[in-house]
């Protein structure tokens, strides 16, 4: 063959227990090219790439490295063989310097910390065209910078292919396009780069070939220009899928939930909301944009009333709801469901079947001593009909499902409560094509009934389709509120930085303040008023 | 080649009473190993341990109502403490919240039990154990969700605090000591057999079941139902599984904390009155490692109410029989029964690891072999 493959994989299966995750996959990548992997959650993209950094074995199959058969036992045994892999959870010391933490990790360092280290970091770095502090603390960077540390660290150990789980996903606008102009560069440099998504618009941009797993089977590998988009999506789902994001129109109501100059510290004591204004119509979709921990969790929290707030108002309907318990606000109608990176964490008892989870906000209801698990049962049949959860039966313990089934199951219950306020955060997190859409349209309807929601996103493309409005925060600070249909990502991009700043764009409109508030009027011009001061 | 841990599912209930069952043979025959060491047939050792000398023997069933005494609480101690392991609450303090309601009760008995009659103080004797036993839990349970101290090292620590006021009540003569004989010169613990005990129920002519048996299962029943049935049992259950998700519910996640710790410590209180109720005099034994034992009871048990009557029968069986067998075969300390307990509990953990895993072979080459 006339072409020269970095790495190639033949028939390679690897099956967790029951579940066969990759199924007899083959895959090539040439020298120097970038080669896109495609596929939904729980395809077996991760897990393929897993065998090829050393952390799985694969249970049968051939691994070939520059032609020649290999095995892989160890991280190490793939570090030799040159292949680099960035992880989706960066696998950093946080209180280490960027220096040490590539460092610790060579073989030959030998036992005494050189100054020398640091220089020799800078110089790869620079090599390749990135600027970074070789002295700067992991915990005191940013998510890119994070990520590029994580780059380097795999060019320093000489890897000739470079493997990019999900690398866009924690990324603004902005970030991705430097990222993949070091990817371009890379290429151009003769590396191999495979890079993991599921952002097809990503996939177009950065990639020469994609290779497509469905469900663990490898369904094909084509050249990226001679390819569309709807095509890919076909391949990796295995049928025609509508890629429309809805966004029906709906006569919005007087402010449901108003925020006027919140402000509200995190664990650490320092502020993640600063003076924050918003509000949130009945029928309307408000998304929230922003670097991941630019404040998100924290607000949620604090309208849910987990978190105490420092200052500022909340008002539901005209009613304060600052300082009430979480109970209070639940009977208000408001519900929050906040999917956190693990997915499991806030929401939902893992442990325990779909039927108690269901009861988990109004298991009180039920009179007298005892919980109703009849009413939880008929519930959890409910989600399950209406939201098609692939469950076995209702008292599955939840932690069995697969995450898509998991988050229907939060966002069912939810739902089912009937609020009239619905803060959301993440919901769609690590899901396929076809869950995300599922659970598109169940935020739709509950928007046509008259629901308010706040939807704190990841994805812009998802939220400019899906959203109303669009909140971008930045360092906790409203960089400004815009509508969905007249702003775009590179504006939003913009904004999440902080380098483009819209809050002040319309002065007799502060943004965020609704012009028919509820709250009194008196009292919102005070608030004005001493926000204008400060 | 090498070895890998897979990961199995759905294991078929009497596969699993198998594998827990082979644990348990196991750990029969590495004793059996040691008992040929000591030259003691294994056999004939055994036989007595599990019969518990009751066959051929006359007074077989004093054995059998002394077994009950040493079941009862261990019994009830383990149900209890399963209630704040649910929770994730590291109760280790049983020993100390066992002494503080020995100790209640038995002062109970000797100052108030001469004037009142023998029904009030007994009840007197339940309740005022269970408050001051739930109180000694409480303030473990308090400083956790006050100040965020350690639970298991706290409850640990007021283990041997009580377990020191003990040894001081048991050894002080004065005047105030109530607790102790007032004609002896040397400090012996007083009994109170003669003023109050717990009403037996005769059973045939000779056999008398003491009535904490209904007590305890009643208990036991009741505990099973609040844990599984009720509203409370449910708040258990989820601050247990995640406390993040309890307070997102809208649960008062400290209040239940320390409801369920007070609940917890004052029935193993409970089970203290129930045995120096039975026994009719405290002594620095009282106890009988009911605290510790209760742990791993609840352990194997896994956490169940039904399953944890079962093992704390076996483990007293195991217990009080090898006291028994340790008259007939000399070299043989009834500890013997510690370190049988000791590996049965560790192959028993071995056999839960087989249940949830297997291992498997794998050849260079990557394929694998089961």
């Amino acid at each position: 063959m006339a072409e020269n493959y970095a790495i190639e994989l033949q028939g390679i299966t690897k099956s967790f227990g029951k579940t066969v995750a990759n199924n007899n996959v083959n895959l090539a990548v040439r020298e120097g090219e970038i080669l896109a992997l495609l596929g939904e959650n729980g395809s077996g993209k991760t897990t393929l790439m897993n065998m090829l950094a050393g952390i799985y074995k694969p249970d049968s199959g051939r691994i070939l490295v520059g032609g020649k058969e290999v095995q892989i036992h160890s991280p190490e045994d793939s570090k030799r063989l040159g292949i680099g892999m960035v992880h989706q959870h960066f696998k950093l010391v946080d209180v280490f310097s960027a220096a040490d933490n590539i460092w610790m990790g060579k073989d030959k360092a030998g036992l005494p910390l050189r100054r020398r280290r640091y220089d020799e970091i800078e110089e790869i770095a620079a090599r390749f065209g990135f600027s970074i502090d070789p002295r700067k603390r992991v915990y005191n960077m940013s998510v890119s910078e994070k990520q590029t540390l994580e780059i380097i660290k795999v060019l320093y150990y000489g890897a000739k292919t470079i493997i990019l789980d999900e690398p866009t996903a924690v990324l603004t606008v902005q970030e991705i396009e430097k990222l993949f102009d070091v990817l371009r560069r890379m290429k151009a440099e003769g590396h191999s780069i495979i890079i993991i998504t599921h952002k097809l618009n990503e996939v177009m941009d950065i990639s020469d070939r994609v290779a497509i797993l469905r469900k663990g089977e490898y369904i094909t590998t084509v050249n990226t220009p001679e390819t569309t988009e709807q095509a890919l999506t076909e391949w990796m789902v295995g049928r025609k899928v509508d890629l429309n994001i809805d966004r029906p129109h709906m006569e919005t109501t007087r402010p449901l939930l108003e925020v006027r100059d919140l402000t509200i510290r995190n664990d650490e004591g320092a502020v993640a909301i600063d003076k924050v204004n918003f509000y949130i119509r009945g029928g309307e979709i408000l998304g929230v944009a922003g670097i991941a921990g630019c404040g998100q969790k924290e607000l949620c929290e604090a309208i849910a009333g987990l978190r105490p707030i420092e200052s500022g108002q909340m008002v539901h309907k005209g009613d304060n709801i600052v300082g009430l318990s979480p109970k209070a606000i639940l009977a208000k109608g408001i519900s929050m469901s906040f999917i956190p990176e693990d997915r499991l964490g806030m929401g939902l008892a893992p442990s325990l079947s779909i039927t108690d989870n269901m009861l988990l906000k109004k298991y009180r209801e039920a009179k007298g001593p005892f919980v109703d698990r009849r009413a939880g049962r008929a519930d959890a049949e409910e989600v399950i009909e209406s939201l098609g959860v692939v469950t076995p039966s209702t008292e599955t313990p939840v932690r069995r499902l697969s995450g898509g089934n998991v988050q229907k199951v939060l966002l069912g219950r939810e739902i089912k409560a009937g609020p009239n306020v619905i803060v959301t955060a993440y919901p769609v997190r690590g899901l396929d094509i076809h869950s995300s859409y599922a659970i598109y349209d169940i935020l739709n309807k509950q928007k046509l009934d008259g629901v308010g929601i706040l939807f704190v996103g990841e994805d812009l493309d998802v939220m400019l389709a899906l959203c109303d409005k669009i909140m971008v925060l930045c360092h906790g600070k409203v960089m400004g509120v815009v509508h969905a249909h007249k702003t775009s990502k590179e504006e939003l991009g913009l904004m999440m930085t902080g380098a483009l700043d819209l809050s002040e764009k319309y002065a007799d409109k502060p943004a965020g303040i609704a012009k028919d508030s509820l709250l009194e009027p008196e009292s919102a011009e005070e608030v004005r008023r001493e926000s204008s001061t400060n | 080649m090498g070895l890998r841990v897979v990961k199995r599912d759905g294991l078929p209930l009497w596969k699993r009473a198998i594998l827990y069952l082979s644990a348990v043979v196991l750990a029969l025959l590495i004793g059996a190993a040691i008992l040929l060491f000591l030259g003691v047939n294994p056999l004939d050792y055994y036989y007595q341990m599990f019969t518990m000398g009751t066959v051929n023997n006359p007074i077989a069933y004093k054995t059998f109502m002394n077994y009950i005494k040493e079941l009862l609480p261990l019994a009830l101690t383990s149900v209890a403490l399963s209630l704040a392991f649910k929770m994730r609450f590291w109760n280790i303090g049983g020993e100390g919240q066992f002494i503080v309601g020995a100790i209640t009760a038995t002062y109970v008995a000797l100052a108030w039990g001469p004037k009142l009659p023998t029904a009030v103080t007994l009840i007197l004797m339940c309740v005022l154990a269970m408050v001051t036993a739930g109180l000694y839990g409480l303030l473990a349970g308090f400083l956790k969700v006050r100040f965020g101290t350690n639970e298991t090292l706290l409850t640990l620590m007021l283990n041997y605090v009580a377990l020191y006021a003990l040894y001081f009540v048991g050894e002080t003569k004065a005047d105030w000591n109530l607790f102790l004989q007032e004609q002896s010169a040397r400090p012996v613990f007083k009994s109170f057999k003669d003023i109050v005990a717990f009403p037996m129920i005769p059973i045939g002519d000779k056999f008398k079941l003491t009535s904490c048996v209904i007590f305890t299962l009643i208990i036991g029943v009741a505990i099973y139902i609040y844990l599984k049935y009720t509203k409370h049992g449910y708040e258990i259950s989820v601050i247990g599984d995640s406390a993040g998700s309890a307070r997102y519910a809208g649960m008062k996640v400290n209040r239940i904390v320390l409801r369920t710790v007070f609940l917890s410590a004052a029935l193993i209180g409970l089970a203290a009155a129930f045995k120096v109720g039975s026994a009719g005099v405290l002594s620095t034994a009282i106890t009988d490692d009911v605290g510790w034992t209760g742990i791993i009871v609840a352990w194997l048990a896994q956490l169940s109410t039904g399953m944890i009557f079962l093992v704390s029968a076996l483990i007293t069986v195991l217990q009080f029989g090898s006291t028994v067998a340790a008259a007939t075969f000399r070299q043989v300390d009834s500890s013997f029964a510690n370190m049988l307990q000791g590996i049965i509990l560790f192959l028993v953990l071995a056999a839960d690891f087989y249940t949830r895993f297997r291992i498997v072979r794998v050849k260079k080459g990557g394929k694998a072999h089961e």
